[in-house]
């Protein structure tokens, strides 16, 4: 068995993490190798020991959640994952190494964006982690990215938009038509770790203008 | 702001971006995966004054022991002008650290230098050139470092 059957088993061992959930994945470039397992293990750089992951030895599926095990921001963690297959064959790959401060991707905020009849109110909602604070209670976004902050963009037409940003979470766009539909987009930036999230979108109309004239 | 040091026109977000594009090549080649040169007893709880002079000295060892020693690897591996990037502020950070020795706290700066010594010595036990790969690797450690006291 040469090492390139081998690479076949395992390829792409990596951490996907989103929102300080971090997930390993891998891949086989076999397309069908149902009684291949896996087993995964993990370690803190500059710790000898490789740990177990208990709940992903010899599993068949192709992830496995390391959150708890990789959630200390300023420690750096590797993964490894061992596939064997059917005739006994082995292949084991370590991921790079990671640390989810640096690695995690922003989801798009939770928004709710209120229509009236002048106006558009849009209130973000904190974003809670898995990550824990020594007293216990989860930590937001906002607590874990002191320089993180919200852009906001309405679309009034296609030349045109309004912007709002900031830190807080209630904004509001004003000076708008009533019984109209507009597109607002909502960010999130964390300047000092370049990252921005994809938009979230909603489309709103306003309210019609009942009042007499 | 480094502790009784103030820094001025260091903008660390062009140093991450110069580490970020080569990280993945430079740790790659670190396979030692059980050994961490800048770990917490070297650079957690360090107070405000100490701070000076304990990136001072990291920052000198950079420049005259691990960036000069890895240029030859960023040639062959076309990383130079990151490795450029990175010694060039390193310099303009270190001649801005202006460590009068009349506020010398001899103290502090005792205390700043047990620190640089752990750090040293971890990277006088690898091999020459496995030490310099790994500090080139730990780069992000000693910006993450460096970025929450810039924040104070």
């Amino acid at each position: 068995h040469n090492t390139e059957d081998t690479s076949n088993l395992l390829q792409h061992v990596k951490f996907q993490s989103s929102n300080f959930e971090n997930i390993l994945t891998w891949d086989s470039r076999l397309e069908s190798s149902p009684d291949t397992v896996y087993s995964v293990q993990y370690k803190t750089y500059g710790e000898g020991e490789w740990l177990a992951k208990e709940g992903c030895q010899r599993i068949t599926r192709k992830s496995c959640n390391l959150t708890m095990e990789t959630g200390n921001l300023t420690e750096f963690y590797y993964a490894q994952v061992t596939a064997i297959d059917r005739e006994g064959q082995s292949a084991t790959k370590m991921t790079d190494r990671f640390n989810s401060l640096q690695h995690t991707i922003i989801k798009p905020p939770d928004v709710t964006c209120i229509p009236k009849v002048r106006s558009i109110q849009m209130i973000v909602h904190p974003t809670y982690t898995p990550i824990h604070a020594k007293n216990g209670h989860r930590l937001t976004l906002e607590d874990i990215f002191q320089d993180l902050f919200y852009r906001l963009e309405l679309h009034i037409n296609h030349t045109y938009q309004m912007h709002l940003g900031g830190k807080q979470r209630e904004f509001e766009f004003f000076g708008l038509t009533p019984d109209t539909e507009f597109l607002g987009t909502i960010m999130i930036l964390v300047p000092t770790w370049s990252k921005e999230s994809a938009p979230y979108k909603c489309r709103v109309k306003t309210l019609p203008d009942r009042t007499w004239t | 702001q480094f502790g009784p040091c103030r820094v001025e026109g260091v903008v660390l977000q062009k140093l991450w971006e110069a580490f970020r594009a080569v990280k993945d090549i430079v740790q790659a080649q670190d396979n030692i995966t059980g050994v961490r040169l800048l770990r917490k007893e070297v650079l957690q709880n360090v107070s405000e004054a100490e701070s000076c002079y304990l990136i001072h000295a990291l920052l000198k060892f950079y420049l005259d022991t691990v960036f000069r020693n890895y240029r030859r690897k960023a040639a062959e591996f076309r990383i130079l002008r990151s490795l450029s990037t990175l010694a060039n502020n390193f310099i303009v950070i270190v001649s801005k650290l202006q460590l009068s020795q009349e506020n010398k706290m001899f103290s502090t700066w005792e205390s700043a230098r047990k620190r640089f010594l752990l750090f040293q010595r971890a990277f006088k036990q690898l091999d020459r050139e496995a030490a310099v790969t790994k500090a080139f690797g730990e780069v992000d450690i000693l910006l993450t470092w460096m970025e929450k006291f810039q924040q104070l």
